[in-house]
């Protein structure tokens, strides 16, 4: 299995990134700007990933002495607040983290700088496309990520479960979700976690809706496919095999599948290196694929870029840094580490290699049917509402039907005031 | 000097011993501070009601718009409720602080300074931490309140998500972190309750009921009016706690979500900072017309000597 | 030890039954100024003592609950039914605590967030307090009202223009934003103005006629015999500022420029709900004002019940 992996990645890449015209500008890998010392500040999320992060800021310094590089860790929850106050008031970090349903209003008011030196024919055309707003390139793609169903061994073998099949279905999945279900214990088969990226986008997409369509116009909300793939999860808490989203909210998903409450969990890629340095769980985890829905099993693929403050002091080296954030060597790092699925082509492998107790390809196979994270110019105006009205459906004090009808007629409002 | 305070000032400038330049040294750095840092960003606030703000500054003029699509919005109605049964649940408070302060002037009583200090402990506690430490207190699934409970018979709930506990669990915490405060307060004004009319009470047959009703809380009724004119407006402002015992996503938030938590959301979270400015206003208006009525009311119950 | 403490703890290990307490010697030698020095010896009001001790018990609770938790291990924290004392004592929560946030630059920035604002305050607020009560100036009046208006809005309406200020000023993201408009304060300038209204003329009027200047006077007289009030303005302000939150969190956008409560609600979102990590923090960021309180309760609490009467 894990042996056909590079290949079946080779095609995925290929599919997902058709015919790249190269560009011949190759990255200015010159010394620091003339100045004397400089510092970078650069800016990020995830705490799992910061000893890897810790490791590139410091090998860029080897070959730019005159240059440090400050990370700031900022909890994704607070991230965007933070970073929009902070590049707004002149504080930003010089580089920074940027995501798929931000870059284009980021992009779009000024606020990051281009960059015109990229060398983009390492990256998927997937990615670089997902970074490019009105035919400039801002961000360098760092990594990408996919989703699996994280499952705790131990819970399926006390409850005599085999163990999920490559090619299992939503049917499955909710018989599975059953069996290992055991209220006496405190144990919940499954956890319909309120997660878009983990959860309710990728069984829309298995449903055969588009939560937004590619061009950014339309949503696929309101539609009974995209009901179809809401109700997979409200369905689930109905019945009791998944904790209730009050209780969701007391002691978040994550925890109650680390500490042995829920037996299975929608989680990235990013989670392998969590659960790796886990002891409580490190050996009694692993991950499969998502089960298939009336349309397949697609996941959504999203990946982080490095981006440069436009507002930033030290704009050529900022930009410097950034390609290398992104760059092979930077990409090798981060895949022996085994904090991301690296996003330049031919260092993913090294990821699947980090951590062989996991069944990582499943990360990497799933390319073949990946769906983009949906985004439009200005995605926090339709999903404040799409978060706000599926916190009621998840608890109840909403029907799903509803809310989505409700979604179809908000979030298509905002996507059309976009236009204006 | 046989003169009321009041009198003295006017002779003296009539002395003419002192020049205002000395006034301009004492108070001219306040109230420069005063007016660039509090005057100032009045005015600007009411300016900025009026306006919408660009993603990443700027600002267009939308006259009364942001009022208009406030006073239409019923979130803002629902936050109007939630913020004043609050503020009912947290003078609750004040009662119980009259209480421990009463029993703990109980003459001849030992320990008193210990009990005084385990009540104030939670008064020199950050409340980001109160919130931290009673969001395990009362979690669902893990928390020590639900593993009671459940030990006398009586099943728990997930106090803090379940929209109808959410907004009392977070309002007990408050009671519970404001109480010192006011015991303190409570206790300085009972101590100068002259002994001699405990006395003369107890003298005329008077019970500790009865003369904990009729004498103790009509003599303490200046500083209950103050603690209560304080903890209104306090109550009023609560952001704190909800911000951190509630937070996103929680199927609760929309039922205790409270005036400044919208301001808070949508000046900084959704960069609606006009709309901000306009809640800040209406907020003002409510706090203003409510300490207007409370010291219209004192009259008839608060007693000054 | 304080005093206070000190006779506290005495009174408590006196606290025997009544028989016995009646033959005991009184343990103070020096009468007190509280009624209950006054007031001879009696049996212990029981029912009294049990139901403080009941609340007193609500009040700590969560204190040794967050304590305990603190050296649980993750797995322990989310045990049903709970261990009480922690099986076995972990010391790795503090670690977490260290390597997921700058902490000394926090706990840094906190002390002198607190120090510069309540120095800030104490000086321009006895100042300006001592101006309001004592010198006539044109205007007076007039500029009164409107710091007794600042005192009747909500802090809220100042926020958005404040951040704006500080922002024009470059001051974002550094000490000199987290401090500045907190160290100017209607508030203060009333308390102190109330106090110094409530002091004797007599004296400041002897000093001006050996000839000090109004300086001279309010420094070398008035100042001394203010101490009750600046103690209370200074407790009533180092409270505030360690535990503030709204602006600190609107101000502050890097891990080494924020003070510990901004840093705390951090940590929800880096940890979730791994109490044991969390309550270390928790722990870590209040230690130190429950330290100061526990060394100078009785300025604590004689400055808050001060503020309740003049305030």
């Amino acid at each position: 299995m894990r042996h056909s992996a590079p290949r079946r990645y080779a095609a995925a890449v290929l599919a997902l990134a058709p015919a790249l015209a190269l560009t011949a500008c190759a990255g200015d890998d010159g010394t620091a700007a003339a100045d004397g010392p400089v510092t970078l500040t650069y800016g990020i999320w995830d705490k799992n990933q910061e000893p890897a992060m810790r490791q590139i800021a410091d090998a860029f310094t080897e070959t730019h002495p005159d240059v440090t590089v400050e990370i700031e860790l900022t909890p994704f929850a607070d991230y965007w607040t933070k970073l929009r106050t902070a590049v707004s008031g002149g504080t930003g970090p010089d580089v920074f983290w940027m995501n798929g349903p931000n870059i284009q209003a980021y992009a779009s008011n000024g606020a990051l700088e281009p960059l015109a030196d990229l060398d983009t024919s390492g990256y998927p055309q997937g990615l670089v496309d997902l970074y490019t707003v009105d035919g400039t390139v801002y961000g360098a793609p760092k990594d990408f990520d996919t989703i699996g169903v994280w499952y705790n061994k131990d819970l399926f073998d006390a409850a005599g479960v085999e163990y999920p099949a490559d090619d299992w279905t939503w049917d499955d999945y909710v018989e599975t979700a059953e069996r290992l279900t055991d209220p006496d214990k405190g144990v919940w088969g499954s956890a319909a976690a309120l997660n878009d990226q983990q959860n309710y986008y990728d069984t829309i997409a298995q449903a055969g809706a588009e939560v937004i369509s590619s061009d950014g116009t339309t949503t696929g909300y309101g539609t009974p496919e995209a009901l179809t793939g809401l109700e997979f999860w409200t369905d689930q808490i109905a019945a009791g095999l998944s904790p209730t989203q009050e209780q969701m909210t007391d002691t978040s998903p994550e925890t109650l599948f680390t500490s042995g409450k829920v037996a299975m969990y929608w989680s990235g890629s990013w989670s392998a290196v969590a659960y790796d340095s886990n002891e409580a769980v490190a050996e009694s985890v692993d991950v499969a694929p998502l089960p298939a829905g009336p349309e397949g099993n697609q996941s959504v693929i999203h990946g982080v870029g490095n981006v440069v403050n436009a507002g930033g002091e030290h704009k050529d080296v900022a930009a410097q840094f950034a390609a290398f954030a992104s760059s092979e060597e930077a990409a090798t790092i981060q895949a022996e580490a085994g904090a991301v699925i690296p996003a330049y082509t031919g260092t993913q492998q090294a990821w699947v290699d980090a951590m062989p107790q996991y069944h990582l390809d499943v990360f990497i196979d799933a390319l073949e049917t990946a769906v983009p994270y949906p985004a439009s110019r200005n995605t926090s105006a339709w999903t404040s509402v799409q978060d706000e009205v599926l916190t009621q459906v998840w608890s109840g004090n909403l029907e799903p039907a509803e809310g989505n009808a409700q979604l179809g007629e908000q979030v298509q409002a905002a996507l059309d005031a976009e236009q204006e | 000097m046989s003169a009321a305070p009041g009198a003295v000032v006017p002779r003296r400038r009539s002395g003419a011993q002192q020049s205002p330049w000395w006034a301009l040294l004492f108070v001219g750095p306040t109230a420069l501070g005063l007016a660039v840092f509090y005057l100032w960003p009045t005015v600007r606030t009411l300016y900025l009601s009026f306006t919408e703000a660009g993603m990443f500054g700027g600002y267009t003029w939308v006259g009364l718009d942001n009022y208009a699509a406030l006073l239409a919005d019923p979130e803002l109605l629902t936050a109007l409720r939630n913020t004043f049964v609050y503020t009912v649940i947290v003078l609750v408070g004040i009662p119980v602080a009259v209480v421990v302060a009463t029993l703990l002037n109980t003459p001849g009583l030992r320990g008193r300074g210990v009990y005084r200090v385990l009540y104030f402990l939670p008064v020199v506690t950050m409340p980001a931490a109160i919130a931290l430490v009673w969001r395990m207190l009362y979690n669902g699934d893990y928390g020590v309140l639900n593993q009671a409970l459940g030990a006398v018979g009586i099943s728990g709930r997930s106090w803090l998500t379940d929209p109808a506990t959410a907004l009392v669990a977070v309002a007990v915490v408050a009671i519970w972190a404001g109480l010192g405060t006011s015991i303190v307060i409570f206790l300085a004004g009972l101590q100068g309750i002259p002994a001699s009319v405990m006395e003369a009470a107890k003298l005329d047959g008077a019970g500790p009921v009865r003369t904990f009703r009729s004498v103790t809380v009509p003599l303490l009724s200046p500083s209950i009016f103050f603690v209560s004119v304080v903890g209104i407006i306090g109550a009023l402002q609560v952001f704190d706690l909800v911000y951190m015992m509630v937070g996103r996503n929680n199927p609760a938030l929309p039922d205790t979500k409270t005036v400044v938590y919208l301001f808070y959301e949508a000046g900084f979270l959704d960069n609606h900072r006009g709309s901000a400015a306009a809640i800040a206003f209406v907020l003002l208006v409510i706090i203003l017309g409510l300490t207007v009525l409370q010291f219209r009311l004192q009259k008839r119950w608060v007693h000054y000597e | 030890m304080s005093e206070a403490l000190r006779e506290a703890l005495t009174d408590t290990a006196s606290a025997r039954p009544a028989a016995t307490a009646a033959t005991r010697p009184a343990t103070r030698t020096a009468p007190r100024t509280a009624p209950a020095a006054t007031t001879p010896r009696r049996r212990q009001p029981w029912v009294v003592h049990a139901l403080l001790a009941a609340g007193a018990v609500v009040m700590v609770f969560p204190f040794a609950w967050q304590l305990l938790t603190a050296f649980k291990t993750f797995q322990a924290s989310v045990q049903v039914p709970p261990s009480i004392l922690p099986d076995p004592w972990v010391f790795t929560n503090f670690g977490e605590v260290f390597a997921s946030m700058p902490f000394g630059s926090m706990f840094l920035n906190s002390v002198l967030l607190t120090v510069l604002r309540t120095a800030g305050q104490v000086v321009l607020c006895t100042m300006a307090g001592y101006a309001f009560a004592r010198l006539s100036f044109p205007g007076r009046n007039v500029i009164f009202v409107a710091f007794l208006s600042v005192l009747m809005v909500p802090t809220q309406l100042y926020l958005l223009p404040q951040y704006e200020i500080v922002q024009a000023l470059g001051w974002l993201d550094s000490l000199p934003g987290l401090v500045m408009p907190g160290i100017f304060s209607a508030f203060g300038t009333f308390l102190m103005r109330q106090f110094f209204m409530s002091l004797p003329a007599e004296l400041e009027e002897a000093a001006r006629l050996d000839g000090a200047n109004p300086w001279q006077a309010f420094s070398r007289v008035m100042v001394p015999l203010a101490r009750p009030g600046i103690v209370a303005l200074t407790v009533f302000t180092v409270l505030w500022s360690w535990n503030d939150l709204l602006w600190p969190l609107v101000v502050t956008t890097s891990p080494e420029k924020m003070p510990l409560s901004v840093g705390l609600a951090q940590m929800v979102g880096l940890h979730g709900t791994d109490f044991p990590v969390l309550m270390a923090g928790a722990l870590l960021a209040t230690l130190p004002m429950l330290v100061t309180f526990m060394v100078l309760q009785r300025q604590f609490i004689q400055g808050i019940a001060f503020t309740g009467s003049k305030g």
